[in-house]
């Protein structure tokens, strides 16, 4: 694994010499606010932390929201938009992030709506894109449509977003569906999101295995639910800057596995229980001083 | 006195346990009941079949069925199921009665002749299909030209009825 690991930037040089060929992954979801958005950017900035190129582009035209999650709404100049209509070159409109010069994000349109970009320029931007960078993560509207047509006509590979409720794991069915009537897609993965150790333990949440048996997809990723991503997002600092946070960690063996690192699940529930453990100590103790 | 209120005390403290193992088990079932659903739902959306095209396929079963065995018609129940990751038609049959081997080669020979007659009624009736299609198309062809028509005339009316102004005009003058 570790020879792996030292493979990879070596060849990463080697490549940057000639041209580049970055992969395009589209993060989407069919059911709307399960954590696309924030995905998207943890995932940017991990893959930028490990040392790859990255670039996003939000496609959520009229509801652009990446821009607040990475804290840089103050310095759009230029949108997707601006580049379609050739107002400006693609260079120009690549809004650098304030930490990590590897990460980049093409805004999109806030006064416009998802026709105002076509499946076709939005494959040749991904093209013109592949050239400069490692990774391009296409941000997806919710819906299933022409914004996510939009979204998914430039990329190669999929990351399906949902979280262990019915109606959110209903709506990443129909999309595996369209996803794999999809000639240009490869793979797609499952990332589940805000999960919630006690309630399954309790029996009254679905388990990581039960959504991925019943939508059948292999998986790339468990977050557990944080009230740090609240916080993250109102000073729009992605949480995987926060080494601390275990959202932050599960993110960040995302960004790993996407690399091709094989990296085990964080056992959540195992966790919950340690905290327990620490808890019934520090009650012992007090108990015993009394 | 005492038996009695042993007793009592008893069943409450029973009564107490069962409930609290009853609820243990609806707690157990809101995971359950969840993923039961939700396989059912996605089954039925990646069929595209709609309750009443399921309702049309139970009966059409039904009747097929029926020829070789007497069944409940109300009790064969059709579901969704994913085996070993394919989805599979699973259908529950309550078999009421076998039916004698005569009694279902008679059925059989009565549906054979019908079915003759089905064929040449049905070679008919796809022939009057046939035709219908034709007619509609030849009628959308010809609303077509109508339309065409319409327009033409309409014009050639406006240029008339310009026409028959000046010649009143005329006349006027």
């Amino acid at each position: 694994m570790q020879s792996g690991i030292l493979e990879n930037p070596s060849q990463a040089k080697k490549i940057k010499g000639e041209t580049m060929s970055g992969r395009v992954i589209v993060i989407t979801s069919g059911k709307g606010g399960v954590g696309k958005t924030t995905t998207n950017a943890n995932i940017g900035t991990a893959l930028a932390k490990a040392g790859k190129k990255v670039v996003m582009i939000d496609t959520d035209l009229g509801l652009r929201n990446l821009d607040l999650l990475l804290g840089l709404e103050n310095r759009i100049v230029y949108t997707i938009v601006d580049v379609v209509e050739e107002r400006c070159k693609l260079k120009q409109a690549l809004v650098k992030d304030k930490k990590n010069p590897n990460l980049c994000l093409l805004a999109a349109a806030q006064t416009r709506d998802k026709t105002a970009v076509t499946e076709e320029q939005l494959k040749n931007i991904c093209e013109e894109l592949k050239k400069d960078f490692d990774f391009i993560l296409v941000d997806c509207p919710a819906g299933i449509e022409q914004g996510f047509q939009n979204a998914v006509a430039g990329a190669s590979e999929a990351i399906v977003v949902t979280t262990p409720e019915m109606s959110a794991v209903r709506d990443a069915d129909r999309i595996i569906g369209l996803l794999e009537a999809r000639e240009e897609i490869k793979s797609y993965k499952l990332l589940l999101n805000r999960v919630r150790p006690n309630l399954i333990k309790s029996n009254d949440m679905m388990s990581v295995e039960d959504v991925v048996e019943i939508l059948s997809a292999s998986l790339i990723g468990v977050i557990p639910e944080d009230t740090g991503i609240i916080t993250s997002t109102n000073k729009g600092e992605p949480i995987v800057n926060d080494e601390k946070s275990l959202a932050g960690q599960a993110y960040a063996n995302v960004a790993r596995r996407i690399i091709g690192e094989d990296v085990p699940f964080l056992n959540l529930e195992e966790d919950t229980s340690i905290m327990a453990k620490v808890k019934k100590f520090f009650s012992g103790l007090m108990s015993k001083e009394k | 006195m005492k038996d009695n209120f042993l007793t009592e005390f008893y069943n409450t403290i029973i009564g107490f346990f069962r409930q609290t193992e009853k609820k243990e088990e609806e707690q157990k079932n809101a995971k359950e009941v969840a993923c039961n659903r939700l396989r059912v739902v996605l089954m039925q959306d990646r069929t595209n079949l709609t309750p009443e095209l399921q309702e049309r396929m139970r009966i059409e079963l039904v009747d097929l069925l029926s020829k070789y065995v007497e069944m409940d018609r109300e009790a064969l129940e059709l579901s969704f199921e994913p085996v070993d990751g394919q989805m599979a038609l699973m259908l529950s049959i309550p078999v009421l009665r076998a039916r004698e081997e005569a009694e279902i080669i008679a059925t059989l020979s009565e549906e054979d002749l019908k079915d003759e007659e089905d064929i040449t009624e049905e070679t008919h009736a796809e022939e009057v299909e046939n035709l219908d299609e034709e007619i509609v198309l030849d009628e959308e062809i010809s609303e077509e030209h109508e339309e065409v028509l319409q327009e033409d005339s309409s014009e050639e009316l406006t240029n008339e009825s310009e026409d028959k102004k000046e010649s009143e005009e005329e006349i006027k003058e």
